[in-house]
């Protein structure tokens, strides 16, 4: 079966998949006890006003009756899928909720890349490490290692890293260390960073031996800002390659194509890069598309406990302050990217396993 | 004349390329040393077929291995081995010397052929990899030569297969693929490591035809190893039975069949279905291979041994020639024939020691 059309096919299937998950949104949270008017007015609003409010949110009709549950139900759906995600109700009154999701999402972004980017840097590395030395101390340290990374939950590493890293912390001097950023709080150097596009422009260009090179500073400042972060929400995530990694490396090392090629004269060195390396992806490929989950929907408590204001902040706060339109959105988002994601997963499945095919189970 | 030196067959005609004296390769455990090849002596002229046959656990693919210095820790090769190869002392390269004989010199077959071949790269990419590597042969040259070796096996469409991965190859085309590959490599002795116990028996016989068309081409030296007696009659010139990490008897094919002396062997041969088509219930040996984990003192097969006498359990038999006229020796306290029982133990015990301490008394 060729490429394109099993990707159409999957879009298609994707479809349902997506209804699904709107209408269970859907039900949960209008069917809860989630009232807006009293959200946005308090106890103390007037009849009047709760009505003039009912009618601009939509769910009363100018004539007095409320507008129907079904028919509530079918305009989401058209604005859904229309990308017509409509304006706040709560926290910012009549702003659209697409400038709110697109204002915080470098923040999210950045935070996503690097917490996918040390994790794949530093697991990969160690638990490939780890898997060509096994039974080694080195082993022993990198996947005890692993198992203590994988095992400490997020919100609670959040909590401590931010604390010893401000406020009295052991490592209080992180704030000022080199380059001096914030460690907790949304930093402005994000915006640094993406208003000075040419490396050159803005900030001071730094001179080396005469030679101007580009400004790395507000990259190593946005860098480090993040690092803390980045690091917490990666860390299960890099513990689980760690874990992988080794067991994929063992697994290949042992196989009788590698006793193959060491009989065909191939080096050891060629042996790891080419004939175990690539199998040891195989296994680690779910686990690194996993992570990028956390690009868009992994990092709500990560920003609440650094004070970052991103996707995951702002998910938090339409939750607490009743705002549907923006809930909705994120969820419709999020909904979104877990269909392409998982297509784009099996699709990168038959470029590095060649014993996949495209060939569906319904022919 | 009756020799009786534990190495006199294993080079009759002074002209092998392979040739193993006194081999011994131990795995380390915390608790004991298996000895899983215990001082072995053989050798292997270009153009001939050495078989090594002997149960599962008998130290067959050991014996393989060690040669291709492929034992990984805990197992180990013992400083008193010796194994040359076209006049190179083997066991005394380093690992970099020892890469650059395997493939252009000494090259091997594994037993199951889907998972000899990597999954993730086509068949060419494995072949023209040994081309590159052993010949220096790249580019589109690569990929010509590549084609003839498919055809040299008989692989049919070689163009177009050369562009699949292994999974797309039926198990006896991969056997065939996995021997093309070898063949990239050029080497002078092939070491066959149960070729063909992972396939059907119509195929079995066709990787061994193939086999044997390609040694009659190239000179090739192979040492063959299996628990397969039907594919050992079939395809070796000389065949040396092992028991617990030691060859017990040593003798060319038809010789071998004809008359087995070594208890094992003739037990090997009785237990072959169809050989005694009266018989109710098939013929076996009770018992298993024990794991050899102490230095020999006694025949390791006398527990399971039907002619077993209580001296087989003190005195560790040595290899003498049992016939006049082929090249044929034993490790058997019933042997020399025609002396007496008191005698022969005496032989074998005087003997014993000089083999203990290494054997290689050239």
């Amino acid at each position: 079966m060729n490429r394109p059309l099993y990707i159409a096919k999957r879009l298609l299937l994707g479809v349902p998949v997506l209804l699904f998950g709107l209408t269970l949104t859907f039900l949960i949270l209008y069917l809860g006890p989630i009232d807006p008017v009293l959200a946005i007015l308090g106890k103390d609003a007037t009849p009047t006003a709760a009505r003039n409010l009912e009618i601009s949110l939509g769910i009363r009709y100018p004539n007095g009756s409320l507008v129907p549950l079904w028919v509530q139900y079918k305009n989401f759906l058209v604005n859904m899928v229309t990308f017509d995600f409509g304006t706040s109700w709560a926290i910012a009154r009549d702003q659209p909720v697409a400038a709110m999701i697109v204002g915080r999402l470098p923040a999210t972004i950045w935070l996503g890349f690097w917490s996918v980017l040390v994790a794949l840097f530093v697991g990969i590395p160690v638990g490939l490490y780890a898997g060509l030395n096994s039974n080694s101390w080195s082993d022993y340290a990198a996947s005890f290692g692993g198992i203590v990374w994988r095992a400490m939950p997020n919100f609670w590493l959040a909590v401590m890293l931010s604390g010893l890293l401000t406020a009295g912390g052991v490592l209080d001097g992180y704030g000022d260390f080199l380059i001096k950023t914030d460690v907790v709080g949304t930093s402005n150097a994000l915006q640094h960073l993406f208003s000075g596009i040419d490396p050159f422009a803005g900030v001071p260009v730094l001179e080396f031996f005469w030679i101007p090179v580009p400004n790395l500073g507000p990259m190593a400042e946005a860098f480090k800002w993040i690092l803390p972060a980045a690091l917490v929400l990666g860390s299960s995530s890099m513990g689980n390659e760690v874990r992988i990694g080794r067991t994929a490396v063992l697994e290949s090392l042992r196989s009788e194509y590698v006793d193959t090629a060491k009989a065909k004269g191939v080096s050891p060195r060629r042996i790891i890069v080419k004939h175990i390396g690539r199998n040891a992806v195989i296994p680690l490929l779910p686990v690194i598309m996993g992570e990028f989950y956390l690009l868009i929907g992994g990092s709500v408590l990560v920003e609440k406990v650094f004070s970052i204001n991103g996707i995951g902040n702002l998910f938090i706060r339409a939750a607490f302050n009743s705002d549907i339109p923006v809930m909705m959105s994120l969820v419709f988002i999020f909904i979104l990217m877990q269909i392409l994601f998982n297509l784009l997963q099996d699709v990168l499945y038959t470029y590095i396993d060649p014993r996949i095919t495209l060939s569906d189970t319904t022919e | 004349m009756q020799s009786t030196t534990p190495t006199a067959d294993d080079d009759p005609r002074g002209e092998s390329i392979l040739s193993i004296r006194n081999l011994q390769t131990v795995f380390r455990t915390d608790h004991e040393h298996i000895r899983a090849v215990d001082g072995i002596s053989l050798s292997i002229s270009p153009g001939e077929t050495l078989g090594i046959v002997g149960e599962s656990g008998s130290g067959k693919s050991v014996t393989a291995r060690s040669i291709m210095g492929l034992v990984d820790a805990p197992g180990e090769v013992l400083p008193e081995s010796s194994i040359v190869f076209d006049g190179t002392e083997l066991t005394e390269l380093s690992a970099d010397q020892y890469q650059e004989v395997r493939g252009s010199g000494v090259g091997m077959i594994f037993q199951d052929p889907l998972k000899s071949l990597n999954p993730v790269y086509t068949v060419g990419n494995q072949i023209r990899e040994a081309l590159r590597i052993n010949r220096g042969i790249t580019g589109q040259e690569a990929t010509d030569v590549a084609i003839d070796l498919l055809e040299d096996v008989a692989i049919p469409d070689p163009e177009r297969r050369l562009d699949e991965y292994p999974n797309e190859f039926s198990g006896g085309m991969r056997q065939r693929a996995v021997i093309a590959m070898m063949l990239a490599c050029d080497p002078d002795v092939l070491i066959c490591d149960e070729p063909t116990t992972a396939l059907d028996v119509t195929i079995q016989a066709q990787i061994v035809e193939l086999l044997q068309d390609i040694q009659a081409e190239r000179d090739l030296a192979i040492l063959f190893i299996t628990h397969d007696m039907g594919v050992i009659a079939e395809i070796s010139d000389r065949v040396n039975v092992m028991y617990a990490g030691e060859f017990v008897e040593k003798a060319p094919v038809e010789e071998l069949f004809a008359n087995p002396k070594h208890p094992y062997t003739q037990g090997l041969l009785d237990a072959i279905p169809g050989t005694s088509v009266d018989d109710e219930r098939l013929n076996t040996i009770e018992g298993d291979v024990p794991t050899p984990n102490q230095p020999a003192t006694d025949c390791r097969f006398a527990p399971r041994c039907p002619k077993a006498f209580e001296d087989c359990t003190e005195v560790h038999p040595t290899h003498v020639s049992v016939s006049d006229t082929h090249d044929h020796s034993t490790a058997c306290l019933l042997y020399p024939e025609g002396k007496s029982r008191t005698e022969r133990v005496e032989h074998h015990r005087s003997q014993a020691p000089a083999d203990t301490q290494g054997g290689a008394q050239e």
